[in-house]
């Protein structure tokens, strides 16, 4: 690569450039995209459109009562009704989580789906999950359902050593057989490509999907098959210049336009067995597939599947706009998860108790001169969830005074410097110094301190 | 009435536990007053002299003469009578 050496000259300046139109404090900050993007397909140079996301109608779907389900004890009937619920009003009135979908098997699956259904909500339509075989649709059908998934893996892996096809041909009659089925029954099949990233894509997977394509030619649109490509295993990489299988952005463009699936009929499911599932899921948007699908907090089989609140913030953070969501159900979602036993790291992005709260005091320290110094957005506004300081021996008086504004909910002038907190702060560092503690201060402890140092504003804000 | 250079060295040498205190003491480095000795030390002056201080300015004070010279100038601004 040659050097390309250039001066670049100090543009000075009195106020600062917060950088406001990408960072808006409001909103997440925002991902803007130049085009042309150029990946390289069999030797030929092939343009992307990413600017094109902000005005496409892409999609979250959901996969937490199936994928998700699987990574943990059955949610019960209840439980299951009330997160519909929770998701259907995240989702908003535009329908950004657009699909959730539902195993049939049991008398409670199917119990679950009515009461989800009953409760009128628009969005997430429900869809369902079957293996391939012709007698579940039945169930799909008695569901009143338009729409399954259908397992249908694509590598050999799969083909000759899991469902033990003699050959590729046989395996590839077969599902088109409980294809056939599908439109027979007047349900849209939504093939999932399990194992695609390792499968062999020329060979087995475009010519399966040319033959879904000529039969989806057969019916009404309605009932055309759709494709969710499956990184079963997390192989999938969303880096230019990736090769088949794992590539994604050539995936999607085989699919795409080799084979004209069109984007409103393709899907990304990932997992995240190489940390890579929510970038994944957020290339596969800008590559082609109108729909990502995701978990709830990114529970599902093994390492998890894109998080649904992940995708949530990405989603606006294309679009630039919440585009209806209600973002703030993400820590109902988030605290109700919990209380069912489900558990979420403290430092989990948006949800965790402690993503937006720093332990470095000298961290506090700027939270306390300018919020947006240290939080990602506006928490408080997006997630109900102020930053917070966690107070410990490198909290300093910085942290002190940030808890103990905080706690007592005061703004601007009201808020008390850290020369006041000098009693609480130094009963914090004797804490460490002289007790020879090692754990984290708990809110319980500091309220009660609090009550003891600052009585007054006791009195003034927590005395009722 | 002591000075208030007396009763700076007096509050600091009680505070740090140390015996001799002399003007061009750095209050971190020399004296070894640690985030929350300073703040104490601030609260301190703050009621010996019966004065406020700005927070930022009041920490930004390096060694014990350079805080003489400014408990003096915000005594004299918030009118408290001292002996210099």
């Amino acid at each position: 690569m040659s050097k390309v050496r250039k001066k670049h000259r100090l543009v000075d300046a009195k106020k600062p450039n917060l950088v406001e139109n990408i960072f808006p404090y409001s909103l997440p900050p925002l991902i803007r995209l130049e085009n042309p993007v150029v990946e390289y397909i069999d030797g030929k140079p092939v343009e992307f459109d990413f600017e094109a996301v902000k005005n496409r109608p892409i999609f979250i779907s959901d996969t937490t009562f199936r994928d998700g389900q699987q990574a943990r004890p059955p949610y019960t009937l209840e439980q299951m009704v009330h997160i519909y619920d929770l998701l259907a009003r995240l989702s908003g009135p535009n329908g950004v989580v657009r699909q959730t979908e539902f195993f049939l098997y049991t008398k409670n699956d199917r119990e679950t789906l009515d009461q989800c259904r009953e409760l009128g909500h628009t969005y997430p339509e429900c869809t369902g999950w079957i293996r391939a075989v012709k007698g579940d649709f039945r169930l799909v059908k008695e569901a009143g359902l338009k729409e399954t998934g259908m397992l249908t893996s694509s590598s050999d892996y799969h083909i000759f050593h899991k469902l033990k096809f003699r050959s590729r041909k046989e395996c590839i009659d077969s599902y088109c057989e409980v294809v056939d089925a599908a439109f027979e029954a007047g349900v849209r099949p939504r093939c999932h490509l399990e194992d695609v990233t390792r499968a062999d894509i020329e060979g087995f997977v475009l010519p399966f999907v040319d033959r879904l394509m000529e039969m989806s030619e057969q019916v009404p649109e309605e009932l055309s098959v759709k494709i969710r490509l499956c990184d079963t295993m997390g192989f999938g990489v969303s880096y230019p210049g990736g090769e088949l299988p794992r590539s994604i952005p050539k995936l999607i463009y085989k699919l795409n336009r080799e084979c004209g699936v069109t984007s409103d009929r393709l899907e990304w499911h990932g997992h995240n067995d190489f940390h890579k599932v929510h970038v994944n899921g957020g290339a596969a948007w800008l590559y082609g597939c109108d729909f990502v699908n995701t978990t709830l907090f990114g529970f599902g089989e093994r390492t998890g599947n894109p998080p649904l609140e992940g995708a949530i913030f990405e989603y606006i953070a294309l679009k630039g706009d919440l585009c209806g969501i209600d973002t703030m159900v993400i820590t109902e979602l988030a605290d109700y998860m919990r209380s069912i036993g489900l558990p979420i790291p403290d430092n989990y992005p948006f949800a965790g108790r402690a993503f937006n709260t720093t332990r470095a005091g000298i961290h506090a320290g700027g939270l306390r001169q300018y919020e947006q110094i240290y939080n990602i957005f506006d928490t408080t506004r997006l997630l109900g969830r102020p930053p917070r300081v966690a107070i410990t021996d490198k909290s300093g008086a910085d942290g002190v005074a940030h808890w103990i504004n905080e706690f007592f909910g005061l703004k601007g002038d009201d808020r008390i410097n850290k020369i006041r907190v000098h009693k609480l702060a130094r009963w914090v560092i004797d804490q460490y110094d002289v007790e020879g503690r090692l754990t984290a201060i708990s809110d319980q402890e500091l309220e009660v301190k609090a009550k003891e140092f600052f009585p007054d504003y006791w009195e003034k804000y927590k005395g009722k | 009435m002591a000075t208030v250079e007396e009763r700076v060295k007096a509050i600091t040498a009680n505070k740090l536990g140390i015996d001799e205190i002399k003007l061009e003491d750095s209050f971190t480095a020399d004296l070894g007053a640690e985030s929350v000795d300073s703040i104490e030390l601030v609260a301190m002056f703050e009621e010996e002299f019966g004065i406020e201080m700005d927070e930022d300015a009041a920490l930004a004070v390096q060694t014990v003469g350079d805080a003489i010279t400014f408990i003096t100038k915000v005594c004299k601004e918030q009118g408290v009578e001292i002996e210099e």
